[in-house]
């Protein structure tokens, strides 16, 4: 008596792919009540296929227990009635058995309509990006909170806010409009983006929960690449850089987790297929007027994956790049990245001499990362006692252990180092 | 097989639920549910299920639950079957879920004449 297995994260698929299709039925205004039918559809799951085996076809299984568990709910909430009924004629099938086979490309359709749904700009963004990765990811919300480093209750909070405007979302109005869906696609495309951020630039300490979020972030991204909605270079470009990224992430680690310098990565290691997948969304990026953030992000991470050795780093075009994307996205910290990529160009002194009379805002001087950057390039321009300065900030404010460790051992300067 | 069989009883304190389980948290009940069923398939004689409501039917009529003044209610049960109660209380006490703060497991020998 052995039992099939199901794949790898069977149920947090399940999960959002039912919720996709239910609300898209039901109405968004609905969604709780999806969520509470799919959590329920997913627990009933559990109980009988524990015991009596998987059924021939899971998905659709669940499919039908949500669904009658949803139109008793609905039904029940007598208010709702009316709304069952707007909504009827637009309920595309499945009533008590449910359609056995679906097509994949509906069902993608629902998880991008979905994912739209939840880019509405009346929700902050950081509600958003909990929304989606309640309802379309379908993590917990301890996960998400383990995930974005923050509170349960803060995660609560920001589900709420998200809920409360989905609910004020007039009835049938489910459907958006063309203008609707491109006007939402750099949204769409935000999220998916800060997804994959909070995944690969996370100081989390297990590489696996971390790469989990960068996954997701590619699989709705591919997906969205597909659609005729978001065939937009932008898109192409964020998954390139997505790609490109992820292809390089493993490397990034030690065996006992500890984090490696780009120098030092063992360039073997990279994943040279998921490299090719990301160099021909690339190429596929480079078309329009549009040269938005993520054809420059991809642009960079391009440079890096096809330098076969760290010095032979085409320094010149990865400083063109953050040239480009400070210009189109101003921040301190590409401002910080550039004069680090010069200083590998045309040496330690070019580099500090981008940042020369730059006021960093608080929240970067009082940062790792400003104070890293200046220690390294002090300590290669022989400025001993300003490195040391700089050095002991970037031991101080170091986020992790494993930040730490990196510092010390590129920061080494001679002098005792403080613990 | 072993001869012997036992009744367990799940015992839980009413109210106790704690949060609802994430999908991956299901996912990974479902995989230690089925390791344990792989690992005592020999034990398992009815994996039995869990109890709804239900009514008392006595010699003074037909009463709804509940049915004795307890603390706890009995939300399923299952039938092994082991060489002593020690065997059956570990086959019970691996099952995933079973035992857990606010609920246990009543082990019961069945006595077949």
């Amino acid at each position: 008596m052995t039992t099939p297995k199901l794949v790898e994260h069977f149920f947090r698929h399940e999960y959002g792919r039912l919720v996709a299709m239910l609300s898209c039925r039901v109405g968004v205004q609905n969604i709780e009540a999806v969520e509470d039918a799919v959590q329920s559809a997913l627990m009933t799951a559990l109980r009988a296929w524990t015991h009596a085996g998987l059924p021939d076809n899971p998905s659709a299984w669940l499919f039908r227990v949500a669904h009658n568990e949803l139109m008793g709910e609905l039904r029940q909430q007598t208010g709702r009635r009316r709304i069952l009924e707007q909504n009827a004629k637009e309920d595309r099938g499945a009533p008590e058995n449910g359609p056995e086979i679906f097509l994949a490309g509906e069902v993608r359709d629902d998880l991008l309509r979905t994912l739209f749904v939840c880019c509405d700009e009346a929700i902050p963004v950081e509600s958003q990006l909990v929304l989606a990765l309640k309802t379309l990811c379908g993590f917990g919300v301890r996960e998400i909170a383990l995930r974005l480093f923050t509170s349960e209750a803060n995660v609560y909070k920001r589900l709420a806010r998200a809920r409360s405007r989905l609910r004020k979302v007039p009835p049938r109005s489910g459907e958006l409009t063309g203008e609707q869906y491109s006007s939402r696609l750099p949204a769409v495309n935000k999220i998916l983006y800060l997804l994959f951020t909070e995944g690969y630039l996370s100081s989390h300490t297990e590489m696996a929960i971390r790469r989990e979020l960068c996954d997701e972030a590619i699989r709705l991204a591919a997906i969205l690449a597909e659609h005729p909605t978001g065939q937009a270079p932008e898109t192409f470009a964020l998954l390139a850089l997505m790609h490109l990224h992820a292809a390089r992430m493993t490397a990034r680690q030690d065996g006992s987790g500890g984090l490696l310098l780009l120098e030092e990565q063992d360039r073997e290691l990279w994943d040279r297929q998921g490299i090719q997948v990301g160099l021909s969304w690339l190429a596929r990026s480079a078309r329009g007027d549009h040269f938005s953030r993520y054809h420059a992000e991809a642009g960079i991470a391009a440079e890096h994956c096809l330098a076969p050795s760290f010095q032979e780093t085409r320094w010149d075009k990865v400083v063109e790049c953050y040239s480009l994307l400070e210009r189109i996205a101003p921040s301190p910290i590409h401002k910080l990245n550039r004069a680090v990529a010069v200083a590998e160009w045309q040496g330690p002194a070019a580099g500090l001499a981008v940042l020369w009379g730059f006021e960093p805002p608080t929240w970067l001087a009082g940062s790792y990362l400003w104070a890293a950057v200046l220690a390294d390039l002090h300590r290669r321009c022989g400025n001993a006692q300003t490195a040391i300065r700089y050095r002991d900030v970037a031991f101080k404010t170091a986020p992790t252990p494993a930040v730490k460790a990196l510092l010390q051992r590129r920061l080494r300067t001679g002098s005792p180092v403080p613990m | 097989m072993p001869k012997q069989k036992y009744l367990c009883m799940q015992r839980s304190q009413p109210g106790g639920k704690g949060e609802k389980p994430s999908p991956a948290q299901m996912q990974e009940m479902y995989a230690k549910f089925n390791a344990w069923k792989e690992k005592f398939q020999e034990n398992i004689v009815d994996m039995g299920g869990q109890l709804k409501g239900g009514k008392l039917v006595t010699s003074e009529g037909v009463t709804d639950g509940p049915f004795v003044e307890s603390k706890e209610v009995i939300g399923g049960y299952m039938i092994v079957s082991a060489e002593s109660l020690e065997e059956a209380i570990e086959v019970a006490r691996g099952c995933p879920g079973l035992v857990s703060p606010g609920s246990g497991v009543e082990v019961r020998e069945i006595n077949t004449p």
